[in-house]
């Protein structure tokens, strides 16, 4: 079995990799956009909320919150398939350090422009979707690529649960070929691809959306 | 009618007195300058007015209409006036035209088509229509001061407010700007300036209003402020020390 064959192999792995990568980014990306907002919310409880929230999944190693999901939750009745597993473990978790990601963003939005807004007679949410949102997503991109790469390189993970990725295939050949050195230098080839992949792309969407003098502070 | 009649306005921050009972009368088509040393209340009294700070005490009454009031459709109130700041505050994610035809899309829910032409004239009678599709990081200080007052004139203001609109230009974009407000003048746009800019004050109005410590200390002709004024804090501000008498 040539190399080429192998990665070939293993690529049929690929699909699913990107599967899990891109599921818990979209999570994360959600529930970091939602936590964000509700941080400009000024009530007390609420933030004590979601304060507990990124302090617990920041916390929290990414496998310890897999098995509690997958393993754990069955034991009370609440089956999550794999995938599933893998958005509420590694997707929350993406979520709370996106969060900060754009609670740091927000914070660097110039107050006079919201004000200015105000002064206009836009509404507050007018102003968050209008003003803040645009300027925030524009701020965060490196944060954000940093956080997605760290998605990607977790998901091997889902190999525990069960998800047929690139790293499950690699398993299985390395059991029956006893190549490991090739098979593993492999996926890591696979791996980076995969990263490139994601690098150009939000690469791309930066250079569209680019402002001139709108940078990261 | 006066467009704009306070009455006794009072604004207290955690029991220090800023405004301290302003009383300012602004009729339709006039220009008034409010000057005053920094910390006097100039900013705040402006911000009292359209309620971007809710003030203490008095009134504000606003073509007919105390909008002191807690039912004020505050919003509604903003729209009908035209707010320009010192740091221009344009949005920085949005070219020039965008930022004027923002308040008109989603304020005035204006079709974009319609809301860029009036967008295009406003900036056009600023001078601004050539530099359209550029971002606030491509223009000038003066220019972006331009750009805001078209921003504010998109939306048919009843009024302008100037918040020290030339503090942050350099004394040629500042005389760019005095134009800009004399020429407005002439179109019978009705206007609140804040500044400590002697210029400004002294080529765009014949009123000036001299606030210090939270009240209105004097009114009266800009000539008569600036020459030998009575008062020795207004000598001083305006540079006319006692040695001058």
């Amino acid at each position: 079995m040539s190399f080429l064959q192998i990665l070939t192999l293993l690529a049929a792995g690929a699909g699913y990799t990107l599967l899990v990568t891109l599921a818990c980014i979209a999570t994360g990306l959600a529930v970091g956009l939602l936590v964000a907002m509700l941080s400009r919310v000024r009530s007390r409880p609420l933030q004590f909320l979601l304060g507990s929230f990124t302090y617990v999944f920041r916390g929290v190693p990414v496998l310890v919150l897999l098995f509690l999901v997958f393993f754990g939750l069955p034991g009370i009745g609440i089956r999550v398939p794999p995938l599933g597993a893998m958005m509420l473990s590694l997707g929350l978790i993406a979520g709370a350090y996106l969060a900060e990601v754009f609670r740091g963003a927000l914070d660097a939005i110039d107050q006079n422009e919201i004000v200015a807004a105000e002064a206009m007679g836009m509404s507050r949410l007018q102003i968050l979707l209008s003003i803040e949102v645009p300027q925030m997503l524009r701020f965060s991109v490196p944060g954000m690529l940093n956080e997605f790469t760290t998605v990607l390189k977790y998901s091997p993970f889902a190999y525990t649960v069960g998800i047929p990725d690139i790293m499950k295939q690699a398993m299985a050949l390395a059991a029956t070929t006893l190549r490991g050195l090739e098979i593993y230098l492999a996926i890591g080839l696979l791996y980076f691809a995969i990263y490139k992949l994601i690098l150009v792309a939000v690469r791309a969407l930066e250079r569209r959306f680019r402002v001139p003098g709108l940078t990261p502070p | 009618m006066a467009l704009l009649e306070v009455r006794n306005l009072v604004k207290e921050y955690d029991g220090k007195t800023v405004l301290a009972g302003v009383d300012l009368d602004l009729e339709e088509g006039q220009v008034k300058v409010v000057m005053g040393p920094s910390g006097c209340g100039k900013s705040t009294l402006l911000r009292c007015l359209n309620r971007l700070i809710d003030p203490t005490s008095g009134q504000v009454i606003f073509r007919g209409e105390d909008v002191t009031r807690p039912d004020t459709d505050v919003r509604a109130l903003r729209q009908r006036i035209g707010f320009v700041f010192q740091h221009f505050a344009l949005y920085r994610h949005l070219t020039a035209l965008e930022n004027v035809t923002l308040g008109l899309r989603k304020l005035r829910h204006m079709p974009a088509r319609e809301a860029n032409e009036k967008a295009m004239h406003e900036l056009r009678r600023m001078n601004m229509h050539e530099h359209a599709d550029k971002y606030p990081a491509q223009l000038s200080g003066g220019q972006k001061q331009r750009v805001a007052i078209a921003r504010a004139l998109a939306m048919d203001p009843a009024v302008l407010f100037f918040d020290e609109p030339t503090s942050a230009l350099d004394p040629l974009m500042s005389r760019e700007i005095v134009a800009v407000i004399n020429q407005l003048y002439l179109d019978n746009v009705t206007m609140l300036c804040v500044t400590h800019d002697l210029f400004l004050a002294k080529y765009i109005s014949d009123r000036v209003l001299f606030l210090d410590e939270g009240r209105v200390r004097a009114e009266g002709g800009a000539d008569q402020m600036f020459s030998d004024h009575d008062d020795p804090r207004i000598r001083a501000f305006f540079g006319h020390g006692p040695q001058d008498r």
